[in-house]
């Protein structure tokens, strides 16, 4: 049952990230919805699901995407790992904590974007933490953010993780 | 404050951290073959989502129809004024064109030259834009089983798009001619020097090694020279708006402004050059190549 609301999610995210967000992009960037997706996914349901759903959301992202598929895959992969691990060691959740740890997944996995894609000469580190990795964490931690607060203040989270985790 | 409990059991953990490594082994180690393996297993999964895609696409296609056609009338009868006047000019110049159309077609029988090969065109539409901020990409709505392969060119009668990078079976991703990491042959119309575009970060694109001697100038048009890619030649680009000449440079370049504006385009062409190699025979990535 959970694979087949994970693979509904990503078959959603798909249309809601190519169609519907360059509509409200910043200066040309919009938020990530699958790294937040992978995020959530590995805070709360540890490595192995972080990192299932990392490979599975940069496989299918990259499959509408110019990049390269397997770079989407490891990137969204490493962060899913890590974001299960932060999940084990960070007991208590906060939309603060999430906000700050979605923060820091969007920065690492634009990094590792970054440096693992060939760019253009143009588009140096320096460019590309101006113009897309920083508007992009921040964009990130706040739809991230929303996305929490809304489940924390109107849904009963505690039932819903308990539900995801069975 | 509410707060939630976020334990795990370790043993996932184990097996999690043996996956990731060996995957990310896999991946810097066979990234090319991985790649090719995981876009053919995806062909099928790329239809299959394409279906949530097109149909938001033709939603959200409806409800711009419907706010452009009625809602946002304003500056209408301005606007028609001046394309009434543009209409006029454009007309004198048409026939001015079929006049030297006409002295060329002569002048070209009477050379017995071969005329070029025209390839035959399939339009498709734009379901969506790429889905990561690295690349300047749209999505259109065919795919491999419209014949569309990686490398095809992409036009709209107004001029260049950009090219296929990728294909699924129901879906291409088209990196665009404003993209710093693609690149076409183009070439002066009036001085026929030649050069490469690219794009640049600023969503323009740049024609570089253009000849040092070269009289090149703004306002000069810029066009495909049909010499490499999936492009004919004669196919416009974007017109000169600034020559970069730097002491002690080998080459000059110019900056320039794409013919066709690639945030409105919702149908395009594609040209179905042959001699162009099918995804499972490319050895390389469409596109996001790796570092050495």
């Amino acid at each position: 049952m959970k694979t087949l609301v994970i693979a509904g999610l990503i078959a959603g995210l798909i249309p809601i990230q190519s169609v519907l967000l360059p509509h409200v992009a910043v200066w040309g960037v919009t938020p990530d919805l699958g790294l937040i997706v992978v995020c959530l996914a590995g805070f709360f349901g540890g490595e192995l699901e972080g990192l299932l759903v990392g490979l599975a959301v940069g496989w299918i992202m990259g499959l509408f995407s110019a990049a390269d598929l397997t770079v989407g895959m490891s990137t969204k992969g490493i962060v899913g790992y890590l974001a299960g691990v932060a999940g084990r060691h960070v007991v208590y959740m906060t939309p603060v904590v999430l906000i700050l740890g979605l923060l820091a997944a969007s920065c690492v996995s634009s990094l590792l974007n970054a440096l693992m894609l060939t760019l253009n000469e143009q588009q140096n580190v320096w460019w590309a933490l101006k113009t897309v990795i920083l508007p992009q964490a921040v964009f990130d931690g706040v739809v991230g953010g929303a996305f929490y607060w809304l489940a924390w203040s109107r849904l009963n989270i505690e039932r819903l993780v308990s539900e995801y985790r069975t | 404050m509410r707060m939630v409990n976020f334990r795990t059991p370790y043993n996932a953990g184990r097996l999690a951290l043996a996956l990731a490594v060996v995957l990310l082994l896999g991946f810097f180690l066979l990234p090319t073959q991985l790649q090719s393996v995981f876009q053919e297993v995806g062909s099928p999964i790329g239809w299959v989502v394409s279906w949530p895609l097109r149909a938001v696409s033709g939603i959200q296609g409806g409800t711009a129809g419907f706010w452009n056609s009625y809602v946002a009338l304003q500056g209408a009868q301005e606007e028609n004024v001046e394309l009434r006047k543009e209409l006029e000019q454009l007309k004198g110049q048409n026939g001015q064109l079929r006049e030297a159309a006409a002295a060329t077609e002569r002048l070209t029988a009477l050379l017995e030259f071969k005329g070029q090969e025209m390839f035959p065109m399939v339009a498709a539409q734009v379901i969506g834009r790429d889905t990561g901020n690295w690349y300047r990409a749209i999505i259109l709505n065919k795919g491999e089983s419209d014949g569309f392969r990686p490398d095809m060119g992409v036009v709209t009668p107004a001029g260049v798009v950009g090219r296929i990078v990728k294909t699924t079976a129901a879906t291409s991703v088209v990196l665009l001619v404003t993209d710093p990491n693609n690149a076409i042959a183009g070439l002066v119309q009036r001085t026929r020097d030649e050069g490469i575009i690219e794009g640049t970060t600023s969503g323009m694109a740049r024609l570089k090694y253009i000849p040092l001697l070269s009289t090149a100038r703004p306002g000069d048009r810029v066009v495909t020279s049909g010499l490499v890619g999936g492009f004919p030649r004669g196919l416009s680009i974007g017109t000169i708006t600034r020559i970069d000449k730097s002491e002690g440079a080998l080459f000059q370049s110019a900056e320039l402004t794409p013919e066709v504006d690639a945030g409105l385009v919702e149908e395009v062409l594609v040209i179905q050059s042959p001699n162009l190699q099918t995804e499972s025979e490319r050895s390389g990535t469409p596109k996001g190549k790796r570092k050495p």
